[in-house]
């Protein structure tokens, strides 16, 4: 019988935080999903094709056949195989890091790989470059996954037959000497986008050798970008403009999520949230103001958010630059922007927000920036550039920097070209133009048309079908290369391995096009950085392999101001009016699996959405009314979301998806991911969500509008993490505006029921020292290690982008689990990122259901001092270590989940299969020839096998110091405890016989503080005062999640400030105030001023109305 | 009415569980002894591909341990010689014996010579030896008197209760970190081994983790 603890009802805070639509109605099925205890679906036995009874009698037979001989009693013999000539730097057992780069569209992120025997296991991002630093996104960190996939493409094909590299070099030359006759007549190149100077180079020798070639890139989400041209047209060819954010005071975002999506560099979380930290009452910080019209992480981060149809944008940001205009500001528009300035209904709220927001700007008049998403049009630029310009932007929140010249035809080019049939040899390097090109090119049938296809790329992908020659693609960590980082620093791509299967780059595919010598070395690079830097001396070479970028190399400021005269003309076409009604589909990139080509990677696909927390799939977003006003609202059954599935059609395209009901979206807005759907992706990729490609244009890559929607009848399942986990609404997230945090600096300590602790003296378990802390059952030991490891999390400056899970991923060897296995509650992640929906308390009125706020707080083990954990678990698998920490011992731990069970912030994960060394997705399983095909392998325990390579492969990503976890053990974040002890021991070699034990602050990092963009993740020694954690800790905003029951956790959070602007329309429902009512009647100590906010209609604390307070497990 | 069974068989089930009791008795001190690496590892002394003597090189020759072991105090792994550790002295020294032949066979394929693994820690223990040869614990105290080993063999349990005396009472076994890689250093007694240690615990303020993040991660 489980007793249930009648927690009291906390108070009021004014706000309510929720995470699903369900949790926000309180529907019955939500409540019993709390009341359990162990999430529906975790604990039971799943597979339809398999009963439990079934599943005895295989695993018996099975244990038959292997035989109960005594073979597995004898050790089995191990040897240990020295090198043979000892390689420089290598250390058996110990870790090598060598500085690289991964090209990415925008450019090349610089990175650090972690390298042991040979074999990289970790990215991080390369120190020595100034700007992000150590950190990186989730794609970079999931990276290294793709290095190991056993999917990736292999081998040489010719004719669809294997073949040889030495034969492909071959045929290149032949096509050589062909083509030398005619210039090149005939020959076209596809490649992706890359910032490669060297490729570059070899582009430029390649057109010289052969003029009448074709030479053309195409990328899926830079085609849909008309920021390159608009910054043409504004600052002149080969300039480009940064926008500073840590320099900003106000900032507005057009619909671009520059906290969310990114390419090359995480810098913009860095200087934002450099911008918006805060350590005491009255720290200036920024306000964001953001238009968009699905909830981004920008959006998420909002002090001001509107909700607005994409297509509404340029009609928005017009009336915003008549406002600015009317108030005396020169923009130098001549009137330009009266024709897109439309309104169709009048509403008041939205021209009040216009107006407010442009009394905002103009009162931060040299430390404002406007930003527009890249895929607005043009005119929504130019209007942006001229309000920037007005607001004196140029030279002091936006630097201008020269960017190299993209000089490449388009894929319209080129599929013209091969219409008219002057294309003989087609070389698609890169990219995957069958899957993601636009439709109407129809490129399938394009790219069959060609007498001669040859293709490199990473995976035998859609491309890929058909071609005449096939060479894989090695991946950046097996080649020689070089970038560009957006920034504009020169950076050096270097090898960590060699090629694991019969992989080349590019470029070497270009130096045998070329006649040069297509050996794997650095030969190529070698000679651009020679032109680039224009030193020759080997040691400069050797400086550059080494930090990974070439010192002094980054783009200068240029100081150039936009023409806007020159590029008034281009504010013209027909945009939808400011409240439009007609239906609108926008397409954007996945936040895990972006434009598609990362489809194939288990973590990034398990990797929640960013916002709806949807892995293995995408839907299409829309907002909760106009799902109601379509009929298509998704509903939950036994845990599991269900949403309707409807065939959306654009000029006669069609494509059918799945509808999922998303809070804080538009009204009269589709929003759809791309990059799923894939056919020939791998295994893990292969039709997992939907494409949305079909109906992506030329014309319309972003929005579109005049899209008809029509159920189809049919369901289909998600896996949404967004409900795993879910603590019941007490005060887990705290935050307050600015102005209520002056009024009451400690108001984080206070909300809840955190403000009527009974404290108690007694003696502080680490220090020795009496102090007032909670009464506690437990007495346990002096914690007497000299470190005591503590943790505080940002929530001011965390923005929610995901990093964190993947690095965490990366480090502690965590497996993926499939699609089926998330939706039972089975995610393995250590740390997850929960998103709150907040509103004011209360019955949930049409505003709070539409238009919540969010907070992201990433969740991991809190450390406790008094983990519930470990008393109940009846092995001692899990105990308290003298520093601090809540140990795991994986070799004990009998898989009781007793432990799971007792944690009040579940975060603790439980292997109940054997993830990492059974198949996950559909394969083949059985005995012999006795083989079926079963989409759930797990199921069937030995009888479902990886091939000996696959797992070979795999096991090479590992990080050898952390233990890979079996079926049956319960695990969870440990701090990195793998890096704290390599940490102890390096400083213990290096002071041998003397004293001085102590680790100096900030030497050890864990992973998730070292990847975290925007710094938010404090690390270190509580114990000394000096620390930055120890200070941290010291903030007046630092709380400790559930404080009230007393488990001391080590890990706090700084709650969020918000940063309203007091005359919005909608700074209402922003500017609540978090201080319990009524709280001073009780309690003498507060005298301070609570401020005004307060009387909001929506908030006024309803004392005894909260009833969902009192239930609890 | 005659009695079916005599009356000794009274005592039957007495005298079957008496030896029950004695048989699981037996088992359970079986396994005790003989399933621990007390019995199962002490003493595992494999043939080794090279018929390298420790005491050979170690006592007559005076090498030092790290001339092979280069890496011990700098890694977590004390690494097994390169092929060119044994070359760079056997092409000039006995470069003929036949006792060098897969030595030779290694370096001139670039294979690794297939060294038999003797002392293996389970997988879930991260045992770093760097952490134990810089604060005065010797190779002797887990590997045994290797110097005199012709053949080397597993002299010790390396147990996990074998590894918890040491973490429990350093002040036992540590000794000053430059008789690290003395494999003959001893102290006179017992009690002036105690003596040095405490002093030695206390001056490098020694507080090895008994807990079990130490090893297990």
């Amino acid at each position: 019988m489980k007793r249930v603890i009648q927690h009291p009802a906390p108070e009021t805070t004014g706000r309510k935080y929720w995470r699903s639509l369900e949790e926000l109605a309180e529907s019955p099925a939500f409540q019993a999903e709390l009341e359990r205890e162990f999430p529906q679906g975790a604990a039971e036995f799943h597979g339809d094709d398999l009963s439990r009874r079934n599943f005895l009698r295989l695993m018996g037979a099975s244990m038959a056949l292997a035989g109960v001989g005594f073979a597995g009693c004898r050790r089995p013999e191990a040897y240990i195989t020295p090198y043979r000539k000892s390689p420089e730097w290598a250390i058996p057992g110990r870790s090598l890091f060598y500085t690289t780069a991964m090209p990415r569209r925008k450019g090349a992120m610089p990175l650090m790989a972690t390298t042991y025997d040979g074999r990289p296991t970790k990215i991080e991002g390369n120190p020595g470059l100034p700007g992000s630093r150590t950190a990186t996104d989730a794609i970079a960190q999931a990276s290294i996954l793709d290095l190991y996939d056993p999917d990736r493409a292999k081998d040489v094909m010719a004719q669809g037959k294997p073949s040889t590299l030495e034969a492909f070099w071959k045929q290149l030359s032949d096509l050589r000497t062909q083509f030398a006759a005619n210039k090149g007549a005939g020959l076209a190149i596809l490649a992706n986008v890359d910032s490669s100077p060297t490729r570059s180079r070899l582009k430029a020798e390649l057109r010289a050798q052969f003029p009448a070639a074709i030479w053309a890139e195409y990328d899926p989400i830079l085609a849909a970008s008309s920021l390159e041209s608009a910054q043409e047209l504004l600052l002149g060819q080969g300039v480009t403009q940064a926008p500073l954010y840590d320099k900003a005071k106000v900032i507005l975002s057009l619909d671009c999520d520059f906290l969310g999506f990114f390419d090359g560099t995480t810098d913009s979380i860095k200087k934002f949230a450099d911008g918006r930290r805060v350590a005491k009452p009255g720290d200036g910080m920024n306000r964001l103001y953001a238009v968009e019209n699905r909830y981004t992480l920008t959006g998420g981060m909002a002090d001001h958010r509107l909700r607005l149809p994409a297509s509404q944008i340029p009609a928005f940001t017009a009336l915003l630059a008549k406002e600015l205009e009317k108030t005396g500001l020169n923009l130098g528009l001549n009137g330009a922007a009266d024709a897109i300035a439309k309104v169709s209904a009048k509403d008041d709220f939205k021209t009040k927000w216009i107006a407010e927001l442009a009394q905002d700007l103009i009162r931060h008049k040299g430390s404002a920036l406007v930003v527009a998403g890249s895929n607005q049009p043009v005119a929504v630029h130019v209007l942006t550039a001229a309000i920037n310009s007005a607001l004196d932007s140029y030279g002091t929140t936006i630097s201008t920097v020269s960017a190299p010249t993209r000089e490449a035809k388009s894929i319209q080019d080129l599929a013209a070209a091969i219409e008219a049939k002057s294309v003989q040899t087609l070389f698609v390097l890169g990219g995957n133009p069958v899957y993601d090109a636009p439709a109407e090119l129809n490129w399938a049938s394009l790219q069959k048309s060609v007498p001669q296809v040859i293709r490199s790329s990473y995976y035998r992908d859609e491309s890929s079908t058909g071609a005449q020659w096939f060479v894989p693609t090695a991946h950046y960590l097996e080649s020689w290369g070089d970038g560009l980082t957006p920034e504009g620093a020169y950076v050096c791509i270097q090898p960590t391995i060699l090629p694991l299967f019969a992989g080349v780059s590019q470029l070497q595919i270009l130096a045998a096009l070329l006649g040069q010598p297509v050996a794997f070395g650095p030969q190529a690079v070698q000679e651009t950085f020679r032109q680039i830097s224009k030193n020759n001396s080997e040691l400069a070479w050797n400086e550059f392999v080494h930090d990974g970028v070439l010192t002094g190399s980054s783009a200068k400021s240029l100081g150039a101001k936009p023409a806007i005269d020159r590029a008034r003309t281009a504010i013209s076409g027909s945009f939808a009016s400011l409240g439009d009604k007609s239906l609108e589909l926008v397409l954007v990139p996945s936040t895990s699996v972006e434009d598609g080509q990362f489809a194939n990677n288990g973590w990034l696909q398990e990797l929640p959405d960013t916002i709806t927390k949807n892995t293995w799939g995408n839907a299409a977003l829309v907002s909760p009314k106009t799902a109601k006003e379509l009929g298509i609202e998704s509903h939950v059954n036994k845990g599991i979301h269900y949403g309707k599935m409807v065939a959306l059609t654009v000029n006669k395209r069609q494509i059918t998806v799945p509808v999922l009901v998303a809070p804080g979206h538009a009204d009269n807005s589709i929003s759809l991911s791309l990059g799923y759907g894939r056919t020939q992706a791998g295994r893990a990729g292969n039709g997992v969500g939907f494409n949305a490609y079909p109906i992506r244009t030329s014309e319309a890559p972003y929005v579109m509008t005049g899209v008809s929607l029509k159920p189809t009848g049919e369901e289909t399942d998600f896996a949404l993490t967004q409900e795993h986990g879910a603590m019941e609404g007490r005060a887990i997230v705290r935050e307050a505006t600015s102005e209520a945090w002056a009024a009451n600096p400690g108001f984080a300590k206070e909300q809840g029921i955190d403000g009527h602790q009974p404290y108690i003296e007694a003696v502080n378990p680490y220090t020795g020292q009496t102090e007032k802390t909670l009464p506690s059952i437990y007495k346990h030991p002096l914690m007497t290690g000299l470190n005591q490891w503590g943790m505080t999390i940002d929530l001011n400056t965390c923005v929610g982008c995901n990093a964190c899970m993947v690095a965490c991923q990366s480090e502690n060897n965590i497996p993926v689990v499939g699609r089926e296995q998330v939706q039972h509650n089975r995610e393995m992640h250590w740390i997850r990122i929960d998103r709150y929906f907040a509103g004011p308390e209360g019955t949930p009125d049409e505003n709070a259901v539409e238009n919540p706020e969010m907070v992201m707080q990433p969740m991991a083990c809190q450390q406790c001092e008094n983990a519930p954990c470990e008393t109940v678990c009846p092995v001692n698998a899990t105990v308290h270590s003298e520093e601090g920490l809540n140990v795991m011992t994986y070799n004990r731990c009998i898989g009781t989940r007793y432990c799971a069970n007792n944690c009040p912030y579940k975060v603790r994960r439980f292997n109940f299969f054997d993830y990492n060394k059974r198949p996950i997705h559909r394969t083949q399983v059985g005995l012999g020839p006795l083989k079926v095909e079963s989409e759930r392998p797990l199921y069937f325990g030995p009888l479902a096998t990886r091939p000996e390579d696959e797992v070979e492969l795999i096991k090479m990503q590992k990080n050898p110091n952390v233990t890979v976890r079996m079926r049956g053990v319960m695990e969870k974040c440990t701090y990195c405890v793998q890096r704290l002890e390599g940490a102890k021991i390096e400083q213990l070699a290096r002071i041998k016989g003397s004293e001085n034990h102590r680790l100096p602050d900030g030497v050890v990092k864990t992973a998730c503080q070292q990847v975290c963009p925007a710094e938010a993740i404090t690390f270190g020694n509580i114990n000394d005062a000096n620390s930055a954690v120890a200070k941290a800790k010291n903030d007046p905003r630092n709380y400790q999640v559930l404080a009230y029951i007393g488990t001391v956790p080590r890990t706090s959070y700084l709650a969020r400030i918000r940063n309203p602007n007091p005359k919005m329309p909608d700074a209402i429902s922003m500017g609540l105030i978090s201080t319990p009512a009524g709280h001073e009647g009780e309690h003498g100590h507060e005298s301070h001023d609570h401020t005004p906010h307060a009387a909001d209609p929506h908030s006024a604390p309803a004392e005894g109305a909260t009833s969902h307070g009192g239930s609890g497990h | 009415m005659a009695q079916i069974f005599p009356r000794w068989t009274n005592i039957i089930p007495l005298k079957i569980a008496g030896a029950l009791i004695l048989i699981a008795l037996a088992i359970s001190c079986g396994i005790w002894y003989y399933f621990t690496p007390k019995y199962t590892r002490v003493g595992y002394q494999p043939t080794q591909p090279v018929p390298f003597s420790h005491a050979l090189h170690v006592n007559q020759l005076g090498m030092d341990c790290r001339h092979c072991h280069s890496f011990v105090e700098k890694s977590s792994h004390a690494n097994v010689p390169h092929t060119q550790t044994c070359i760079n002295c056997h092409s000039q020294v006995k470069k003929d014996s036949p006792k060098l032949n897969a030595v030779w066979a290694s370096w001139n394929s670039g294979r690794a010579i297939p060294w038999i693994k003797i002392h293996q820690a389970p997988d879930y223990v991260y045992f770093d030896h760097s952490a134990h040869v810089n604060r005065g614990i010797s190779c002797v105290h887990c590997h045994g008197q290797i110097n005199e080993m012709e053949v080397v063999y597993h002299a010790k349990p390396l147990s996990m209760s074998f590894c918890l005396d040491c973490h429990r009472a350093p002040q036992e076994f540590i000794r000053p970190v430059d008789q690290v890689y003395n494999l003959d250093w001893k102290v006179q007694s017992r009690e002036e081994q105690l003596k040095m240690g405490r002093e030695l615990v206390e001056q490098w303020k020694v507080n090895p983790p008994v807990t079990c993040e130490g090893c297990h991660r």
